[in-house]
């Protein structure tokens, strides 16, 4: 059977993107209630 | 700073999980290469029915005892737990594909998931539905509950129907049936995606509590 790396590629990628994301959005909220925090 | 001792530990595990994957796991002999994408499905779908447990165990507690912390928990593992079923369902079809023919097929295995991922994707909107906090968590704990019991509907699905998908490699009544390389391999990134969760989770939990205490 081909290899299909392409289709490796896609699901790897695809999950860096999402799990990144959501740490990301993670990581800004709390830079977000700091924030509200200091200003408080 | 123990979260962020957790996230660094993630990290490494997940450096480590990706070496074994690509680096210490043969090519596997039917499928080829494509195969390496089991190292990403199968601990995505551990790490889900993990993420729901722990949804169940929050929402219990919380209907018991009615203390936020309980509530908190449930929520902070649902989030991330509803992420690494939408892994789990987009990886497999992408695997699907080359190896089925297809990229999806309401088989009862795919069909359990989908329900679930809809369920806790419901869940998560239902929270942000109310806005009596009480009142959400009431309902999101009743939900979290009759949620998990998909759970175990997904797991046994290829056993009590007859399904594309093949039967579990591990997680099941003796011995894993696969090569020693490949379980080390798969065994790995189950680790990493079980520390990575628990570090999503911690963070969760710690903006949660900073958030309720922002608003009291």
């Amino acid at each position: 059977m081909a290899d299909h790396w392409n289709f490796v590629a896609a699901a790897y990628g695809l999950a860096v993107v999402v799990l990144g994301g959501y740490w990301r959005r993670l990581v800004r909220k709390e830079r977000e209630l700091a924030a509200l925090r200091r200003r408080a | 700073m123990a979260v962020h001792t957790l996230g660094w530990l993630a990290v490494l595990a997940l450096v480590a999980g990706v070496a074994t994957a690509f680096g210490y796991a043969p090519r596997e002999v039917v499928q080829g290469n494509v195969q390496r994408i089991m190292y990403l499905h199968v601990p995505a779908v551990l790490t889900a029915y993990l993420a729901f447990g722990l949804v169940f165990l929050g929402s219990v507690g919380y209907l018991l005892t009615r203390r936020p912390g309980w509530d908190r928990l449930a929520l902070a593992a649902a989030e991330p737990g509803v992420i690494f079923t939408g892994i789990t369902i987009a990886s497999g079809s992408i695997w699907g594909k080359p190896t089925w023919g297809t990229w999806w097929t309401w088989d009862a295995r795919l069909t359990s998931v989908a329900i679930l991922f809809v369920m806790y994707l419901g869940y998560l909107l239902l929270r942000g539905m109310i806005d009596d906090q009480e009142r959400a968590a009431r309902y999101c704990a009743v939900l979290g509950i009759v949620a998990a019991l998909d759970v175990p509907l997904v797991h046994f699905s290829v056993y009590w129907w007859r399904t594309l998908h093949q039967p579990p490699s591990v997680l099941k009544p003796g011995a894993a049936t696969m090569p020693p390389a490949i379980l080390a391999a798969l065994l790995v990134n189950v680790v990493a995606f079980t520390l990575l969760y628990f570090y999503f989770v911690a963070k969760r939990v710690r903006l949660l509590r900073a958030e309720s205490e922002a608003l009291a």
